[in-house]
């Protein structure tokens, strides 16, 4: 990860590196893991929040209000799609609450048929 | 806080800086091929990140830093007097560290502030770092075009032998200072949102300039040669230059990437520093050349032992009547309360500040009170900082 792919001199050696990655704090790895999706999911969702402002901004100043945008009445065909892709995504983020966790790893299969 | 209308108060610094900026983006455009990104221009003395969503993740990072130590920070320090008291032990008493870390190792309402700490500083280090690789050809060819260029100078020592102590990553930053050949763009953006959640804005270098405005000069006045040892990205070295433009200010750093970006940036900012790969504790400089040696918060990141060969490198190359100013934390005999205990041993041990417990266990006046005189009632350059006004007899 040093050293770009190239000839050019860079001037950097190797580093010691630090073992963060290897740390548990919260008495379970997985935990921890979560921890660091967690804010990274943060890090991405601010940036598509903060996109929007700005893409609303330069619309603004090219004529397009948020007035008009907060007032903006969608088609049937519209809410119809944005609806469905709401349910996908409150599924794909939230959906896992709905886990029922009464199994622990070294279970076998439930009895089927 | 020093406001942005005092460092572009001038009207001739702002007519010098449009002149800068006009040429930033001629040498821009003429570069432009070489990344996927058109340049964002600048936003006062620091160069706006070069996508919208670097720049978002950066914010988030930042506001991240700031809520966490006024209320995650907070709940973790709650939740760990509340497990002493669970223990029948009082807060106040003087606890060993070991005696801190088995009361606590094992409590996730305590711990949960160090991990969530940990992840967002990764992702602030990550998201940079992965910017400057993935445009590498643009960025080393905006290196390779100011190495040579003035005003100012650079040094480069390619085979110089990096000591084992420096390649640590400091700060769990990936590469630290010599590891990275971005080490230098990384290390001062990351570093902005330490400032603003610590001590204040630093964008603008308004604390570097305002702790170079504070710095204390030799009694006769003559300040023609300064030195900042571990000068970093340069920003001191830069804020020197700046207080003292007839002067002739060399910044030093062990991380060629480091003094390659300082000179770069200072060199955009139309400043004439002079930057050099080396030693502190060997800076290769003549006996008595300095009228002012400074450092700015660099000691806590070296071993003790490291320390008084600097110090002892600092004094070969301050002339008599010369001033040493190493700016760093306090040290030596500084109590902490349980929990600050237990914060300092994270930030050593997981945040990688790996030579911070040596430095905090030395007395870092006394030991340069072994070779300087000191200053008694001297001011402090950078307020809750150690003041260290040390003078050559």
């Amino acid at each position: 990860m040093a050293a770009p792919e190239s000839n050019r001199p860079t001037f950097a050696t190797d580093a010691i590196p630090s073992d963060v990655k290897s740390g548990v704090f919260l008495g379970n790895s997985i935990l921890d893991n979560v921890v660091s999706c967690l804010i990274a999911m943060g890090t991405e969702l601010w940036s598509t929040k903060r996109r929007l402002k700005v893409i609303e901004a330069v619309m603004a100043k090219n004529g397009v209000t948020n007035d008009m945008i907060e007032k903006y009445v969608p088609s049937d065909a519209e809410k119809a799609e944005w609806e469905k892709d709401r349910d996908r995504f409150i599924d794909l983020t939230l959906g896992p609450m709905s886990n029922e966790g009464i199994r622990d790893m070294a279970a076998g299969f439930p009895k089927r048929g | 806080m020093i406001g942005r209308r005092t460092l572009f108060g001038a009207a001739t610094a702002s007519v010098a800086f449009g002149t800068m900026l006009r040429q930033q983006v001629a040498e821009a455009a003429t570069m432009g091929a070489a990344g996927d990104f058109s340049p964002r221009g600048a936003d006062g003395r620091l160069q706006r990140l070069a996508s919208l969503d670097l720049e978002s993740q950066q914010d988030f990072t930042l506001g991240f830093r700031l809520m966490h130590g006024k209320k995650i920070r907070a709940m973790s320090m709650n939740a760990f007097d509340r497990v002493l008291a669970s223990k029948g032990v009082d807060p106040a008493t003087p606890l060993s560290l070991e005696d801190v870390l088995a009361l606590v190792e094992n409590e996730p309402t305590i711990n949960i502030a160090t991990k969530a700490w940990l992840a967002n500083q990764q992702v602030t280090w990550k998201t940079l770092q992965d910017h400057f690789h993935a445009n590498e050809d643009f960025y080393m060819s905006e290196m390779e075009a100011a190495d040579k260029a003035g005003p100012g100078s650079l040094e480069l020592n390619p085979t110089m032998n990096i000591p084992d102590y420096a390649r640590h990553e400091i700060h769990i930053q990936p590469g630290g200072y010599v590891g990275d050949p971005f080490a230098g763009h990384i290390y001062h953006y990351g570093t902005n949102s330490f400032y603003i959640s610590v001590i204040g804005h630093n964008e603008q270098d308004q604390i570097h300039k305002a702790t170079a405005a504070r710095f204390p000069i030799p009694e006769d006045g003559k300040v023609k040669r300064i030195l900042d040892m571990g000068c970093g990205v340069g920003q001191m070295t830069v804020a020197l230059k700046e207080r003292f433009p007839d002067a002739e200010v060399w910044g030093i750093d062990v991380g060629g990437p480091m003094v390659r970006y300082a000179h770069m940036r200072s060199r955009r900012l139309g400043v004439g520093a002079n930057f050099a790969q080396r030693l502190n504790e060997d800076s290769k400089f003549p006996d008595n050349h300095f009228d002012l040696v400074v450092s700015y918060i660099v000691h806590h990141e070296l071993p003790a032992d490291i320390t008084r060969k600097v110090i002892a490198e600092a004094h070969r190359v301050t002339r008599p009547g010369g001033v040493y100013y190493p700016l760093d934390f306090n040290s030596g005999g500084v109590r902490s309360p349980a929990h600050g205990m237990y914060g300092r041993w994270w930030d050593h041990r997981w945040n990688n500040e790996v030579w911070s417990f040596e430095y905090h266990n030395m007395d870092f006046t006394a030991e340069i009170a072994k070779r300087f005189s000191m200053v008694k009632n001297a001011k402090a350059a950078l307020p809750g900082f150690g003041v260290r006004h040390a003078i050559k007899a």
